[in-house]
């Protein structure tokens, strides 16, 4: 139970006080009608004494009587009605409502934090109302009338006479047979009689001869002379006086209007049947009505409007009256207990306790004699005695029983608790013995409610004396309206001793169905004592509140019901009580649209709707209907200024997505457009870093190798995980792509209709130099300015989670924010019914009613910051600007279309494609670029237009190579054509241009608005097998340079899948043949060409010819074939292997130079071709790709050898350094071999002819090199060492690279004849040839010392011997060639090997360690024979 | 319905709360897990069940439900007990998280099915 105002005691007192009936004269009514108040009006402030009065007891103790207060009111003739009653009631606690700024007493309780209104005004008046129109009964004397006031004035003509009349009047009340009402405690009651003077208007002396008269009537004791009105108008104005009625007569004015206008309709009721409307109305009683009694209904309206006109005219009471009045009432009402009221009390008590104290041996000794002999008949009468119980009417009302009671009633109402106590109690047993249990239970109350106001409590409360009394009222008596009391009086009690828990179940105890508002606030007080109990019951509080709410909101106190739900809310909050939560919000969301607080009922809902709620989906069905309408009636009650917030459906706003662009056509026939950015693709983060690069890198190279410190890469598609920090750039004229995630989190279908985007936007003009700053904020509505897109439709179904793309397009420059989305948001209609009729015409739908207009804010935080150590240390945000993109000026806009574009293509494959470009915006474009991570794989041809062969106009299936008919098919391999090409040609080589960066060859540079332009690209497949992704970004700017935005890209992934071909090896070694001609005698080589056929799809690709070699080097060249097997065109059918052998000289200019400057840029090609066409190599798609892939290769190389170069230098002396690279160049070779093929491929029934080329690069003699590439992550993975290199191996170089310093030719006749009988020894002239192949001094030293390596290759060869030096020292120079005379001396015929010379070598000015033999030349048989 | 087994379980554990309490002056070591009959409603009976770790287990039965007495619903909530200590066990489970495991699902149920 909640605080109360007044403490228990004062409650009690004040719940059971002298009551005090009124009879007014008409003159005395009227004079106090100038204060707008009646008699017993004008005394009811006065009412409580401040003084004591004193008492004697039967055993003339003396009792002290304190703060008394009687109950002055009325003779009223009809007992309350019970309809009456209850409107009061209830309209009285519908008029207590707690204050906005009343106290709130926090509670915690366990993790709760209640705030909870300490006291409950509500309730109190209630009680208070409840007990004052409690109907007096039999069975108890407590509210029966003991004095009666007569009042008259001093104006009337007869003052006396009319005393004498009220007299009468009274008596016949109260001893007359037609009125039961009110109840009068004594028969003799105590009649006072009050003169009433208005000093206003009489004389005072005839008012003091009229009381002297009285005196003498009446006594001192039982007439007062009362003086009031003494105040005129005029001098009414400038006092103040206080109003102390206004607190008394606002409450009664309550009562007053529903006495009025029950009377009204009782008497118009009553005057229809007439016949006992007579005694009812005729009585002049009631002071308002003391005109009406003459005929009835007119006249009793105005009284009543006037009682209703009055109290609202605010303030008027006691107008008449000064402070002196006042005085004058109090000293009267004071007069009137001490000398009339008491005495009066005093003597009956005392009367009382003679009565029965003389009967007390009697009666008893009857009674129980009765008892005995009439044994046998008493227990018909029991029977009917508990009959009677019901109608509550057992005893006469002079039995001895009832006197006793009587006498209780008076002690108690003079606060003499103990007598009243013990009186009670006797009370209370005689009835009990007789079975009269509606006074038992009376007693019983009174007897534990004097108990517990006993002074000093010598006994303590006997709380089931209540307890009995309260079962006997409701189960015997079934009167609950005692039963209420008496639970009343007793949960007050109880809550004293605090015995909270007691108390709250005496109060659900008297809950009950018949009245709401009664079970309403039992059930909140019961509430509140569950929270005041020692450890509180918070969640029982809860309960109860909810189920007060519950009541309340039946008994139509709305306001009330709300407030309860609310408190109890604050328990069940955010615990998880998922169902009971919702349900608790949807009632306050009800409740508060109800009582038009339609902000709070949106919020309720809203809770609803947010939350994941468990409800099913009917529930939820409902929920959301329910919030439609209310949410409804809301946007219609406030003015449109600004869309409210929606709940439905969530957003994901981090996962929001922005495009800029427009959709792309895709594919146009066998146009494949670039395949961009799009909406559809995922974000991947190494794909965008890699794109990332490709942009850098292009951009730097357009601003000369730096990258703008501005530079910003270019973001189409902007999402949760791209760097949203800045500003991004929209262009005017193309769309922005807003992708919103919405998820329906209910179990009902949603429709979204004219669902777009809200947003801001602000003009300016970004061509002017400071341009003109942010004109005006536009929002919404503005079509001209930005064309917003409107889904008119947009259904989620149950749990879905969808994406809606909303587009918007600029048509201005300047600052655009998207702020949200706007939509109406229904229900679908349930699946039952026909949803889809509905559905189709949205008109029938918005008639429906469930559509609202609301918008939701798109708010996305952004990633959270982590550089700063304030920022680690603390959680910030840094901002999302995703959905702020400035609009820049137009700029171009390129399509990029790929006709004929492969997608799959074998290792090596050359294919022919054409590229489309088409600008389709209104500014030209300039600058087109394209870069790509592998720029080995495509070509657009060279600079030079004579390298270019013209496109085709057809592209149909014709070679990609540039072709010369060579005529014979047997041309012979001699025939070899060399070409001279610098790779500044093909763009590659160039120091500043970086490898995959290409331009674009556009006429003029420039690509007009709408131009569209073809240009054929070659491409190459790649040369590992599988999957390839290959991005190409192209990059172009416009021709007018805005400061916003430099440059846009487009980008494309191309997917080639590769499959394998043919795998080159080559070897080269160095042809120890003496050069027949001079001039290829300074070098030349063999090189062996392995070709295999790798391909493993057997069914597609038949065969491979092997079309033609190229060779391109910059010092060697191809020179002619020597394959033992001829000219053949030479076929590979599936995993075929065949060898090719060839020639290679060194390089000559026209001149016959040598090339062996390695600076030179120029690269020859020779071709061998082994068909009947020749296929130039030189020309575009053949040698572009082999520079492509020089470079990369290049690039890679140079990654590693700095590598090495770097751990080498510091521990190497440059002279060992210089012997091994000198030594390497002498085993290097560079030459690069080119195959080309074709292959034949049947597909779809049809035989293509597929071409392709691979290359092989040959770096080092005797080292094989192969097509496919495979050491090379092996090489890189060297890079990835931290720690310093050791000394590489090769320190100094070794033997075996050392042994190719000098090559060795034994020039001989191959067979001798020799007449051996004629002579016997045999001269052969042998000339050994040593050329140098190395750039430096060579000392060279020839043994010629025989040295047989076995003895067994002696005796089957025998020996020979040479004549002359047997060893020479020559220093052969750089390339030098020198020639040696020797001799050979035979001594029999027969087989020699003649290469048995060594030869050492050492690099000039160097010491003998390094000297090394070298190869030994291979055998050189000599046949000897003799003639 | 549901509902209101919501309101009635959550008013219940006041009483829970109320009895721990009580229980805990008396003796602290070998508390009773079993708190029995927390309070009777007109339709239900709601019974309570508290383990060392002051979780909370409340058991509500038809008030005409005669066929279980306080000893089938001492087993009940041990079983139930048992389950969820294995629930807890499992080291894949947050704390806090509802409940998701099948076994502790198939155990509750066929609890219910024998009681129906």
């Amino acid at each position: 139970m909640a605080q109360c105002v007044q403490s228990v005691q004062e409650f009690i007192q004040d719940s059971f006080v002298p009551m005090v009936a009124v009879l007014c004269s008409e003159d005395a009514d009227r004079v106090t009608r100038k204060n707008n108040l009646n008699f017993s009006e004008l005394l009811r402030p006065f009412c409580r004494l401040t003084s004591e009065g004193h008492l004697r007891d039967p055993s003339n103790q003396i009792q002290v009587v304190k703060n008394l207060k009687i109950c002055v009111s009325n003779i009223v003739t009809e007992p309350p009605q019970q309809v009456v009653t209850r409107r009061l009631l209830s309209e009285v606690v519908s008029a207590s409502q707690p204050a906005e700024s009343s106290v709130a007493n926090v509670i915690t309780a366990g993790d709760y934090d209640l705030n909870i209104s300490a006291t409950t005004p509500w309730f109190e008046t209630y009680r208070e109302t409840f007990l004052q129109s409690m109907p007096a009964s039999d069975h108890e004397f407590l509210n029966h009338c003991l004095a009666c006031m007569l009042v008259a004035t001093s104006h009337e003509n007869a003052p006396v006479e009319q005393f004498q009349k009220l007299s009468q009047e009274q008596h016949r009340i109260q001893h007359g047979s037609e009125c039961t009402y009110p109840k009068w405690f004594i028969p003799n009651t105590l009649k006072y009689y009050v003169l009433l003077h208005d000093m206003g208007e009489g004389e005072e002396q005839r008012a003091e001869s009229i009381y002297e008269d009285m005196k003498q009537r009446y006594g001192t004791q039982g007439c007062y002379l009362l003086k009031i009105n003494s105040r005129t108008s005029v001098q009414s104005s400038n006092e103040q006086i206080p109003d102390p009625w206004s607190q008394y007569l606002h409450k009664s004015n309550f009562q007053n209007q529903v006495y009025d206008a029950t009377n009204y309709t009782l008497s118009s009721v009553l005057s229809l049947i007439d016949a006992p409307c007579k005694t009812c109305n005729d009585h002049p009683l009631r002071l308002d009505q003391t005109s009406a009694h003459m005929d009835g209904i007119d006249a009793l309206r105005a009284p009543v409007s006037d009682g209703k006109k009055v109290p609202s005219a605010s303030s008027t009471h006691g107008a008449c009256l000064t402070l002196n009045d006042h005085d004058r009432i109090r000293q009267f009402i004071q007069e009137f207990t001490f000398r009339g009221l008491l005495p009066h009390i005093e003597k009956n008590i005392r009367q009382l306790n003679d009565q029965l104290v003389s009967r007390k041996g009697l009666s008893r000794s009857l009674f129980s004699a009765t008892k005995k002999w009439f044994g046998g008949g008493k227990v018909p009468e029991k029977s009917i005695s508990e009959l009677k119980n019901t109608s509550g009417l057992l005893y006469p009302p002079e039995a001895p029983e009832l006197q006793i009671r009587k006498m209780a009633d008076l002690c108690f109402l003079v606060q003499h608790y103990d007598l009243a106590y013990s009186c009670y109690h006797t009370a209370k047993k005689d009835f009990l013995n007789d079975q009269a249990m509606l006074y038992a239970a009376g007693a019983l109350e009174m007897a534990a409610v004097s108990a517990f106001l006993q002074p000093g409590a010598p006994r303590p409360y006997p709380a089931h004396y209540m307890d009995t009394a309260i079962q006997t009222y409701r189960d015997v008596c079934k009167n609950m309206v005692l039963a209420e009391r008496c639970a009343l009086l007793s949960a007050e009690i109880l809550k004293s001793q605090a015995k909270y828990s007691e108390a709250a179940t005496l109060l659900i105890k008297m809950t009950s169905e018949d009245s709401d508002l009664r079970s309403a606030l039992l059930l909140e007080q019961a509430a509140h004592c569950f929270i005041n109990t020692r450890s509180p019951m918070v969640r029982k509080f809860a309960f109860h509140m909810i189920l007060a709410g519950h009541r309340f909101s039946k008994a139509g106190q709305k306001r009330h019901a709300l407030r309860c739900y609310c408190q109890a809310m604050q328990v069940y909050r955010g615990k998880g009580w998922s169902l009971a939560e919702d349900h608790i919000n949807f009632i306050i969301g009800r409740q508060s649209f109800t009582l038009r607080q339609p902000e709070n009922a949106v919020s309720a809902f809203r809770h609803i709707l947010l939350n994941d709620s468990k409800q099913a989906a009917s529930q939820q069905g409902a929920f959301l209907r329910e919030y439609l309408y209310v949410y409804k009636n809301v946007s219609q009650a406030s003015a449109e200024a600004s869309l409210p917030q929606l709940p439905l459906p969530c957003i994901q706003s981090s996962a929001t997505r922005v495009f800029f662009g427009h959709d792309r056509r895709l594919a146009e026939g066998e146009k494949q457009a670039a395949s961009h950015v799009s909406l559809d693709q995922e974000y991947d983060r190494e794909l965008s870093q890699q794109w990332r690069e490709l942009e850098e890198q292009v951009v730097a190279i357009v601003n000369r190798g730096v990258l703008p410190v501005t530079f910003q890469p270019t973001q189409y598609c902007l999402n949760s995980q791209t760097d949203n920090m800045r500003f991004p750039l929209a262009v005017v004229e193309e769309p922005i792509i807003v992708e919103v995630v919405f998820r329906n989190p209910l179990k009902v279908s949603l429709v979204l209709t004219d669902l777009s985007l809200l947003w801001k936007f602000a003009l300016k003009e970004f061509t002017l130099p400071h341009g003109s700053e942010a004109s005006e904020i536009v929002s919404n509505e503005k079509d001209d300015l930005i064309t917003t897109e409107v889904i008119s439709e947009f259904c989620m179904n149950p749990e879905e989670t969808k994406v809606a793309r909303l587009k918007l397009l600029p048509h201005q420059t300047g600052e655009l924010h998207i702020r949200g989305v706007v939509y109406n948001l229904g229900a679908a209609p349930s699946p039952g019914d026909d949803g889809t009729k509905i559905l189709c015409s949205s008109g029938s739908v918005f008639s429906d009613g469930m559509f609202v207009r609301g918008r939701q804010d798109l708010e996305i935080q952004g990633p959270r910051l982590n550089s700063t150590k304030e920022e680690k240390t603390s959680v910030r945000h840094g901002p999302d600007r995703r959905l702020d993109p400035i609009i820049t000026p137009p700029m171009p806009l390129l399509e990029v279309f790929f006709i004929n574009f492969p997608t799959a293509l074998l290792c090596g494959e050359i294919r022919k494609a054409y590229v489309e470009f088409a600008n389709v915006s209104k500014v030209p474009l300039t600058g087109l670029r394209v870069v790509s991570k592998r720029p080995e794989f495509f070509t657009f041809g060279s600079h030079t237009s004579a390298l270019t062969p013209l496109s085709p106009g057809a592209s149909e299936n014709c070679s990609a190579y540039k072709t010369v008919v060579t005529g014979s098919s047997s041309s012979s391999s001699s025939a070899v054509a060399t070409t001279l090409v610098s790779p500044l040609d093909f763009g590659a080589g160039g120091n500043g241009s970086q490898p995959g960066v290409v331009d674009i060859p556009l006429p003029d540079s420039v690509l007009q608005p709408g131009a569209s332009i073809q240009l054929p690209m070659w491409l190459r497949g790649p040369d590992r097998e599988g999957v390839h992704e290959i991005n190409f970004l192209f990059y172009y700017e416009s021709t007018e340079k805005t400061s916003k935005m430099s440059h846009r890209v487009l980008r494309h992934t191309a997917i080639i899948c590769a499959s394998r071909s043919l795998s080159v090896r080559a070897t080269a070694c160095r042809s120890n043949t003496l050069p027949e001609r001079s001039m290829e005698r300074d070098g030349s080589m063999l090189v062996f060409v392995d070709v295999e056929n790798i391909n493993t799809n057997e069914a597609g690709v038949r065969e491979f010819h092997i079309v033609q070699v190229s060779s391109c080097s910059k010092q060697w060249r191809l020179h002619s074939c020597i394959n033992p097997v001829g000219d053949k065109d030479s076929k590979l059918t599936s995993r075929e292997r065949g060898k090719l052998c060839f020639r290679a000289i060194k390089c000559r200019n026209q001149e016959g130079r040598l090339f062996y400057i390695q600076c030179s840029a120029v690269y020859t090609f020779a071709d061998i071709n082994l068909g009947n066409e020749q296929i130039i190599s030189s020309t575009t798609p053949c040698a572009d790709f082999f520079f492509r892939r020089c470079q990369t290769t290049e690039l890679k190389k140079g990654f590693t050898t700095g590598g090495v170069s770097f751990g080498q230098s510091g521990s190497l002396s440059d002279s060992e350094g210089d012997i091994a690279s000198v030594v390497r160049k002498c085993s290097e070779v560079d030459l690069n071999i080119v195959v080309l093929w074709k292959a034949y491929v049947v597909e779809d029934n049809k035989q293509l002819i597929l071409e392709g080329q691979l290359h092989v690069a040959l770096q080092t003699i005797g080292k094989e090199a192969c097509s496919l590439s495979q050491k090379e992550e092996a090489q890189e993975m060297v890079l990835l060492k931290f720690r310093p290199e050791l000394p590489p191996p090769l320190v100094r170089p070794s033997t075996e690279q050392l042994s190719h310093l000098i090559k060795t030719n034994l020039h001989y006749p191959e067979s001798y004849d020799h007449p051996f009988p004629q002579k016997s020894l045999c001269m052969v002239p042998v000339t050994l040839t040593l050329s140098n192949c190395s750039m430096v001094d060579v000392d060279v030293v020839i043994d010629l010392r025989h040295k047989a390596t076995s003895p067994e290759t002696l005796e089957i060869h025998g020996s020979f011997t040479w004549l002359g030096q047997t060893q020479y020292k020559l220093p052969l120079k750089a390339q030098e060639v020198h020639k040696l005379q020797l001799t050979a001396c035979f001594i029999h015929a027969g087989v020699y090997n003649l290469g048995t010379h060594r030869v050492f070598a050492k690099i000039a000015n160097q010491d003998s360690t390094c000297e090394a033999s070298q190869q030994s030349s291979m055998p050189a048989l000599i046949v000897v024979n003799s003639i | 319905i549901e509902l209101k087994f919501h309101y009635t379980v959550h008013t219940s554990l006041d009483v829970v709360e109320e009895k721990v309490s009580a229980v805990g002056k008396v003796i602290v070591d070998q508390r009773e897990l079993y708190l029995g009959l927390l309070y009777p409603t007109e339709d239900y009976k709601v019974y309570g069940y508290v383990t060392n770790s002051k979780v909370k287990f409340v058991i509500v039965v038809d008030s005409s439900n005669t066929s279980l007495r306080d000893n089938e619903i001492r087993s009940m909530f041990r079983k139930l007990h048992n389950s969820f200590t294995d629930v807890m066990c499992n080291p894949f489970y947050n704390p806090g998280d509802p409940i998701q495991s099948k076994v502790f699902d198939s155990m509750v149920s066929s609890m219910m099915v024998q009681t129906c």
